[in-house]
């Protein structure tokens, strides 16, 4: 099992991973279709870090092994239907210290809960800008549907996001396909479990090779201790060369509701 | 057609049976039914005689009364009545052994209405997932069993139903999927879409007001105006008392009397604005006044059970009294799905069923250990209110229903007095259908 392992590890190092998108472990999140309720904020840190990812310099991008990415993401409920998310991307690594990577935004809307729909469904479209030494492509623009179901203590989400470059290497790739999934259970109240999925799968209709197809699979938990904190912690691995092989990822947010605690309302 | 007849009036009931059917007293066609509730909000639902809330029905206390009914829906039905000291074969609770009315059929409930009061009837069946039945639709109606001599003086008197309706299971603040509704009526209604109560300057006018949502609890006013209790679940209170607004939980009811004395045009509805923003109001309209409807929006909810209480040092429990504890709490069952709830541990239909003796006095220690509150009644009988949240000692008011906090303590004392299968549970239909249901049995 050992020297399976060091020949998946060196084929990996000499085959090389490909730079992952700005956003993409940056925010290692499936969306949920709800959204934050008007007048409250949701702040969320997302940590995550590469323990198994690019060791070199590939395009002038700095590489990922070993980088801490701290994101910060708030989100500000608009109406009962729309909210917007604001993400301040950074990085650390030995050799680079802190580095501002870039800024997001994220408007989302949703079906109303009086439209009766069966499944969750919302809409989010995410624009930014990363700097060229962490993405080659520095300005993106990312429209996500996102469809999810409580089913007892079952929950899943799908995110079949579509993204597209506006300045960088692949500005002329055209529209990519960037899914993201997950499947996870209530063991109790408190504490659930399952796995994330998210993929890179290149250019619609003209996929790239899977090999270099980024492919992730997360285990993770979220710990459902109070309806103000979210906390979501997770190891992730990516099979494929264009992806970091291991990543652990944490997220903790904290809602805060600006309304006034009124019984009557 | 099912033929269910009172102990009391069997004899005559098999007498109907064996010749041509004599025609019933009352007849209630349960079907299928286009609710206009407001200007395009149409709601599909289920009600007596097309009309929401059904027919009132008023009785004379201890005259035996028939009533048919036909059930023109899918599904099997049964009509309880609610708050009455009926057999259990004709109670109206399948669990005790009421016979379901089939879908197409027909039944004839035959009994002696007591004690008087204000009661009312409803459908009693399972809805589980399905929030178009049971007490989601609109099988409620008021029933008024005729007193000897009236608990107060009034001019006229108005039957107002509070119901929620268009639900879904929505994530709840617990963690758990509850119903959450779109639509809230009085008497089927939004605010300003129905009739106004029509009054005049100088008059008394009694309310019995009955909450017939299927989950949620309600606050009531009156802009302008102060109500005087008279009675709770349509029994006289030891002590009447005036007060700015009203609560009431699933199937409680009150019996308020309001002096007519600040003409305008003014709005009664629910104090909470979301709820009146959903339609939950009603226009009094003064004889002689005009302009828009006023509505003083209240600062606060307040409401206790304890000023209606008997005055004087309250007695301690009977010492012949035998407790029964009933600890309430819940069950997560996912965070996609509505809580399960047990009693004493277990959900029904494997709850405990405590054999009760004819004559005996019983304590019931309801321990409330749950994060929600519920309105829990007991078929068949009244009880007494003994002690409230807070360890406060009462007596003296009698009910049907009551609303138990969450993570609190109510006592209540009954007399075994009516033999037969017994039903205890919560009036929540999302809760009573997750196991929070019991059965007394008599020796």
């Amino acid at each position: 099992m050992r020297n399976w392992l060091c020949v998946v590890a060196l084929l990996t190092a000499l085959v090389g991973v490909k730079p992952l998108r700005a956003q993409g472990n940056y925010e290692i999140q499936v969306y949920g279709a709800d959204t934050i309720e008007p007048k409250s904020t949701m702040v969320e840190l997302h940590s995550n870090f590469t323990v198994d990812g690019q060791k070199n310099v590939v395009d002038g991008v700095y590489p990922t092994n070993h980088q801490l990415h701290e994101t910060l993401e708030i989100t500000q409920g608009l109406t009962n239907w729309s909210e917007v998310g604001f993400y301040v991307f950074t990085s650390w690594q030995d050799g680079h210290g802190v580095q501002w990577v870039g800024d997001h935004i994220r408007p989302r809307v949703r079906v109303p809960d009086s439209w009766h729909w069966p499944v969750g469904v919302s809409l989010s479209t995410e624009v930014g800008y990363q700097r060229a030494v962490y993405s080659p492509d520095t300005w993106t623009w990312e429209i996500r549907p996102i469809v999810d179901k409580y089913m007892g203590r079952w929950y899943w989400a799908v995110n079949p996001a579509l993204e597209r470059t506006w300045h960088g290497p692949d500005i002329k790739q055209g529209i990519g396909f960037s899914p993201a999934a997950k499947l996870s259970y209530d063991f109790s109240q408190k504490i659930s479990g399952g796995i994330e999925y998210y993929a890179d799968y290149g250019r619609l209709g003209a996929f790239d090779s899977l090999h270099n197809q980024e492919q992730q699979i997360f285990v993770v938990t979220d710990l459902n201790v109070s309806p103000k904190w979210e906390i979501n912690i997770g190891v992730g691995v990516g099979p494929t060369a264009g992806t970091d092989h291991l990543i652990i990822k944490g997220i903790l947010g904290r809602h805060f509701n600006w309304k006034k605690p009124s019984l009557l309302d | 057609m099912l033929k269910l007849s009172g102990l009391a009036v069997a004899s005559a009931a098999l007498a109907a049976d064996a010749g041509q059917p004599s025609p019933a007293d009352y007849t209630l066609d349960i079907a299928p039914y286009e609710l206009e509730a407001g200007p395009h909000r149409t709601i599909r639902t289920i009600a007596y005689n097309g009309q929401v809330p059904g027919p009132l029905l008023r009785f004379q206390e201890g005259r035996p009364v028939t009533i048919d009914v036909r059930n023109q829906t899918a599904t099997s039905e049964v009509v309880h009545w609610h708050g009455l000291f009926l057999p259990s074969s004709v109670d109206g609770a399948m669990e005790e052994g009421t016979p379901m009315i089939l879908p197409g059929g027909r039944a004839r409930y035959t009994f002696t209405p007591r004690p008087a009061g204000f009661r009312w009837y409803h459908t009693h069946i399972f809805a589980g997932k399905d929030l178009h039945k049971g007490q989601y639709t609109g099988e409620h109606g008021f029933l008024l069993i005729e007193p000897r001599d009236n608990p107060a003086r009034y001019d006229q008197e108005f039957f107002l139903a509070l119901h929620d309706w268009d639900g879904q299971l929505l994530a709840s603040g617990d963690g758990a999927m509850d119903p959450a509704y779109e639509v809230s009526t009085i008497n089927g209604r939004v605010l300003g879409f129905g009739e106004p109560l029509r009054v005049k300057a100088g008059e008394q006018v009694l309310l019995h007001i009955l909450n017939s949502s299927p989950s949620e609890v309600h606050w009531l006013a009156l802009s302008g105006h102060q109500f005087r209790v008279v009675a709770l679940d349509g029994n006289q209170v030891p002590q009447p008392q005036v007060v700015s607004m009203l609560r009431l939980a699933p199937a409680e009811r009150v019996s308020a009397l309001v002096e007519m004395n600040h003409p305008g045009i003014w709005v009664m509805g629910e104090v909470r604005k979301h709820i009146m923003a959903a339609g939950m109001g009603i226009v009094v309209e003064y004889s002689g006044s005009s302009g828009k409807p006023q509505w003083d929006q209240p600062n606060q909810l307040i409401w206790d059970y304890l000023p209606f209480a008997a005055a004087g040092p309250s007695s301690p429990p009977q010492p012949d009294a035998v407790t029964i504890p009933l600890v309430i709490e819940s069950k997560f069952a996912g965070h996609g799905a509505m809580d399960h709830w047990t009693i004493n541990g277990k959900s029904y239909p494997d709850t405990e069923s405590p054999i009760l003796t004819t004559g005996q006095r019983y304590r019931l220690a309801l321990i409330n250990r749950s994060t929600n509150d519920h309105p829990v009644h007991l078929h068949r009988h009244s009880f007494e209110l003994r002690r409230l949240a807070g360890h406060v000692q009462v007596r003296g008011v009698l009910k049907d229903t009551i609303l138990l906090d969450a993570g609190t303590q109510v006592d209540v004392e009954f007399t075994a007095n009516d033999p037969g299968p017994t039903l205890f549970h919560c009036h929540q239909q999302n809760h009573m259908d997750a196991g929070f249901m019991m059965i007394f049995q008599y020796a």
